[in-house]
């Protein structure tokens, strides 16, 4: 009894103790934003927050973390925002997962919760945040900004909801291509789906894979944006039937599944690939598979490398696979396509959006007009976005004519891409229908009719319509 | 004697299959702890090694080994601090501010809840009053429905109280409430149940001897009870301490983040550096273990009251 | 009076955070979202969630994984009880060693699990995935496909991961189970089984014939309450499979975890919690009845 009360006292202290010293540490934007905001108040008044969310956090300093880029971008321009608009905004950042964040900002807005004045988002959001009345339509005021007629008009297009109405502003477009390791095809990355196999065959006499890819079903179906996606479109494809529906049984369709099932049932792709939480990278990191369809900011996230021939690039951050595309060791291209079709891909576009109950969305303007200009829109695409800019002419400037950038023009100007979802308007709901069925047929049950499976995803989906 | 050396060994066999399992059931945790302090090198090789003492000529050389101390390093995220008392500062999230959230909130829980629960374990312990019965069922029966839905009402709620800005209020109260009314009904059945254990005639003489009813109640029976609502307080904040979905879905604010949410974080931004995830469990679980090996008794006899009760 | 006042403020908590939102769900499963709001659409949730497929195979998992969660912790556990049901000199301390799986949390535990298992990198798999081992690949839990099933579309046998899942359940969940059964076999009266030793019974009939009828009210409780747990967990599964390979660790919990709080379909989600809570209440009023026989027969 005596050791419990000891124990019990022990606990309450230690808690004390802890919550006394958490307190002036653990809140240190609270603080931060006090001090920075009382010395701005005595010379102009009011200082409003600015709350964004932002899939990073300035305050995670380890350099190791997947994802430092993000991070350091924020402890970077926090500063500099809140100096460019000293004694009127002051920039207070919510990090949130990246995977969460969206529904999160859902449930916050119906509910009327806190909301920030402004997210960072994906066109591939739209729909669902134009389904629950969760983003301000801001049309009316991008369309008067100067930078607005410099924007691609197919980026436009990815943050148009049903409506019509402009439901994010695109600033990087991320684009889908294929990383590959060149010395595994010395004969060239091939073009075609029969070539593919040939290579996959020869690759598997060297103990190797032709292709890694997001094969699993995790993260809601996530795989159906990418790999999956690449290889339905290039075959000429759709999930959607233009009108709302879904649309999975088509020939185009199920070729493409077919050819997916051959890769992995012959033993082309590497079980890594069915792993989930993006552990399919690592097949291609040490060049046991040659091919990694993904996006093009992906690069960031796949470090360090070793090349095939045993160059090793080790800096363990998002230089290694810019240093090995330099390198020659690798390099980009589009995805394998049948005769007569154009190789596909899934463009998404980042942006921002203003949540409906956003606080201060004028601050929200100010930081995205700040965003358009030259200087930091290099930065934001460089850094946060990934990709390429939504800005015409921010394309030209010397940032964007690295070996790089300039490989990945090429590639994408050779596929046509298009956002996966096209007109359905669940596309979380989509996903993980299609992932599953896809996944079944290819991987877990290389004897199930394929036309029926999606017939039966497809069916399931239309239903709620 | 034959029957006593076959005692004996009969003996021997018992321990032995019982260290056995000791070693089996602590495997995984013995695990964990090694890989918690390899370093990235070691963690990241095909195929995996269980120790990381193998040299290019020999496979397991103790003095070769490569102990490392990184996956705390990051989860702590040492800086040297110029103030403070400790020269100094740990900056990781999940020690500046996941643990010490868990820790308040555990113990501000378990406090209320033996409060509440011992009030209402002894009201039905002590009273036959119409209507028990079917309080006593129907706290019960608030355990069946599944957390996860309701947390959207909860969520809702607390965006309500948020806007209304009552004085005082911040969203780590809120969050204490919800774990109170989580952990409250298995609680009230385990005090009640204590309660059910102490007799009735030492109130009913503290009554004679003129207690009023309620003086009984604190000089008698709460001394008697205390083990059991000991009992109760240790598995609450255990319970607290070890609950994710709500804090994960109901706390927005990340400075008022839990510990199992700290998990998560590291989860999703340390892929494949498994020394670092294991070194945040680690960090996690040990406080609760320690408190456990203190407290086994305790724990056990809750256990075993609610469990048979509930 | 002072019953009512002792009570009052329990009963105010649980109405606001257990009755409230419950009642709450209820309506939520006759609503659907709408870019303007809330509309009723009656029964519709129920209908579009049966007609969910994953609905069917989220069922078909979620028995598996309970009865082989509820035999074997209650088999391993009994054994346990069994050997440490004498006078030892250390058994204090293998209770405390035994016991230490159940105070961790079922989110770590997962992610203990997952560690070992990660493919390539996790311990277990370097001798899982050697092909030597386990002809023709090597086994990798993580990704493993299914058998084909025996009996139509039931997921019997389970997939690796199933199996994997299970193991790390039990794992946590018997330290407690092998309390309960100590507890109960510790009331066994001795004089009764010594008798019976002396009438010629061995280990086994005494085991069958004495102890597990002596037992039982505990072992249906011991029952009950994993099957309840393994019905409502989601932590484990959520850091152990996260509902994979493909769908072949989605149980129910689970599936309403997804349903609910990442695809946003509430009004589906509430409906399916509504099923689940009958199913619970269904188990906690068995337990209750149980324990009350067992209180009269006193």
């Amino acid at each position: 009894m005596k050791r419990l009360w000891t124990l019990m006292s022990m606990v309450l202290l230690m808690s004390l103790v802890l919550s006394a010293c958490a307190t002036p540490v653990a809140a240190p934007p609270a603080p931060a934003g006090e001090t920075a905001g009382g010395e701005a108040s005595a010379s102009a008044g009011e200082v409003k927050d600015f709350t964004t969310w932002y899939q990073y956090d300035e305050n995670n300093e380890d350099p190791a973390s997947d994802e430092r880029v993000g991070n350091q971008y924020l402890r970077d321009t926090i500063p500099a925002f809140n100096e460019a608009f000293a004694g009127k905004w002051n920039w207070v950042n919510q990090p949130k997962a990246w995977d969460r964040m969206a529904a999160e900002l859902v449930a916050a807005v119906q509910a009327g919760g806190d909301v920030p004045d402004l997210f960072e988002m994906g066109s591939g959001q739209v729909t669902q945040f134009y389904r629950n009345g969760t983003m301000q339509d801001v049309k009316e005021w991008a369309s008067a900004q100067p930078w607005f007629a410099d924007l691609d008009p197919s980026a436009i297009a990815a943050c148009t909801g049903p409506d019509g109405g402009l439901y994010c502003v695109p600033v990087a477009e991320r684009p889908h291509l294929v990383y590959v390791w060149k010395d595994r095809f010395p004969e060239g990355f091939p073009t075609t789906p029969d070539e593919m196999l040939a290579e996959g065959e020869r690759l598997k006499g060297e103990d190797l894979y032709a292709m890694t890819f997001f094969g699993s079903t995790d993260f809601d179906g996530e795989g159906a944006t990418r790999g999956v996606w690449m290889t339905i479109s290039s075959f000429g494809g759709t999930y959607d039937d233009g009108a709302g529906n879904m649309l999975l049984n088509t020939p185009e369709n199920v070729a493409a599944v077919e050819f997916l099932r051959t890769m992995v049932q012959s033993g082309y792709v590497p079980e890594i690939a069915f792993a989930g939480g993006f552990q399919e990278e690592n097949a291609f990191k040490d060049a046991s598979a040659g091919a990694f369809p993904t996006g093009l900011f992906g690069y960031r996230y796949v470090n360090p490398l070793t090349a095939p021939n045993g160059n090793e690039y080790t800096k363990g951050n998002e230089e290694d696979m810019l240093d090995a595309i330099t390198a020659g060791d690798v390099i980009l291209s589009t995805f394998v396509a049948p005769e007569g079709q154009t190789p596909g891909c899934e463009v998404a576009v980042a942006g921002f959006g203003i949540p409906v109950g956003a606080t201060n969305p004028e601050a929200a303007f100010d930081y995205i007009n700040w965003i358009m200009s030259p200087e930091q829109n290099v930065t934001w695409v460089l850094t946060a976005g990934g990709g390429y800019p939504a800005l015409l002419t921010t394309r030209e400037m010397d940032a964007f004519q690295t070996p790089f950038y300039q490989q990945a023009g090429k590639v994408l100007s050779a596929s046509a891409c298009r956002p996966w979802a096209g007109s359905m308007e669940r596309p979380q709901e989509a996903q993980p229908l299609i992932m599953d069925a896809v996944y079944k047929l290819i991987k877990e049950d290389p004897t199930a009719d394929i036309a029926t499976t999606l017939q039966a995803a497809q069916d399931e989906y239309n239903a709620g319509n | 004697m034959p029957s006593v050396s076959r005692k004996r060994w009969n003996s021997w066999l018992v321990n032995g299959a019982l260290i056995l399992i000791c070693l089996i059931a602590l495997l995984p945790v013995a695990t964990t702890v090694l890989i918690s302090f390899k370093g990235e090198r070691d963690i990241i090789r095909k195929p995996p090694n269980f120790f990381p003492c193998d040299t290019p000529t020999r496979a397991f050389d103790p003095t070769a080994c490569r102990w490392a101390i990184e996956g705390y390093q990051r989860v702590l995220a040492l800086k040297p601090a110029d103030d403070g008392l400790l020269p100094f500062a740990l900056t990781g999230n999940i020690v500046r501010v996941y643990i010490p959230n868990s820790l308040l909130y555990a113990t501000t829980t378990a406090l209320l809840v033996v409060f509440l629960a011992g009030m209402s374990g002894y009201a039905f312990s002590r009273y036959r009053f119409r209507g028990r019965n079917l309080l006593l069922v129907g706290i019960l029966a608030i355990t069946g429905v599944p957390l996860l839905t309701n947390l959207l009402a909860l969520y809702q709620m607390g965006v309500v109280l948020r806007k209304a800005q009552l004085p005082f209020y911040d969203d780590r109260m809120f969050l204490v409430s919800v774990y109170m009314g989580f952990f409250l009904p298995l609680s009230v059945w385990i005090a009640k149940g204590f309660f059910d254990a102490i007799p009735r005639e030492l109130e009913e003489a503290a009554l004679i001897d003129g207690c009023s009813p309620f003086g009984s109640l604190l000089r008698i029976s709460m001394p008697l009870a205390l083990p059991g609502l000991m009992a109760v307080f240790l598995l609450t904040f255990v319970n607290v301490w070890n609950e994710f979905i709500a804090g994960y879905l109901l706390v927005a604010k990340n400075e008022f983040k839990p510990a199992m949410f700290g998990i998560y974080e590291f989860l999703g931004q340390n892929i494949i550096n498994l020394q670092v995830v294991a070194a945040a469990c680690i960090l996690i679980a040990l406080p609760i273990v320690v408190i456990f090996v203190f407290a086994r008794r305790s724990f056990f006899s809750a256990m075993i009251e609610g469990a048979v009760k509930g | 009076m002072l019953p009512f006042w002792l009570i009052l403020p329990t009963v105010a908590v649980l109405f606001t955070i257990q009755v409230y939102p419950a009642l709450y769900t209820v309506w939520l499963s006759l609503q659907t979202r709408e870019p303007q709001g809330w509309r009723f659409v009656g029964m519709d949730n129920f209908r579009r969630l049966s007609g969910m497929g994953v609905f069917g195979e989220s069922i078909g998992h979620t028995i598996v994984f309970l009865v082989g969660y509820v035999s074997l912790t209650l088999v391993i556990g009994f054994f346990i009880a069994l050997l440490l049901n004498r006078k030892l000199r250390f058994s204090g301390l293998y209770v405390t060693l035994l016991f230490i799986p159940w105070i961790i949390a079922d989110i770590i535990v997962g992610i203990v699990f997952r560690l070992l298992v990660m493919p390539d990198y996790g311990l277990l798999s370097g001798i899982l995935q050697n092909p030597a081992l386990f002809p023709p690949n090597g086994l990798s839990v993580l990704t493993a496909v299914p058998p084909a099933s025996w009996v139509g579309n039931f997921p019997f046998p389970p997939a690796p991961a199933m199996v994997y899942l299970i193991m790390a359940a039990s794992w946590r969940a018997l330290p407690f189970i092998t309390l309960l059964l100590l507890a109960a076999m510790q009331t066994v009266p001795t004089e009764v089984v010594e008798s019976s030793r002396i009438d010629g019974a061995n280990g086994w009939q005494i085991v069958r014939r004495i102890m597990i009828p002596l037992m039982l009210p505990t072992l249906v409780v011991a029952i009950f309450s994993l099957t309840l747990s393994g019905m409502n967990g989601v932590g484990m599964v959520f850091s152990l499979t996260g509902g994979g390979p493909g769908s072949s660790t989605e149980v129910l919990s689970y599936m309403l975890y997804t349903l609910g709080w990442r695809q946003l379909e509430f009004g589906r989600a509430a409906a399916l919690a509504l099923l689940i809570a009958a199913v619970n209440w269904i188990l906690i009023f068995a337990t209750l009845r149980v324990t009350r026989v067992e209180e009269r027969n006193n």
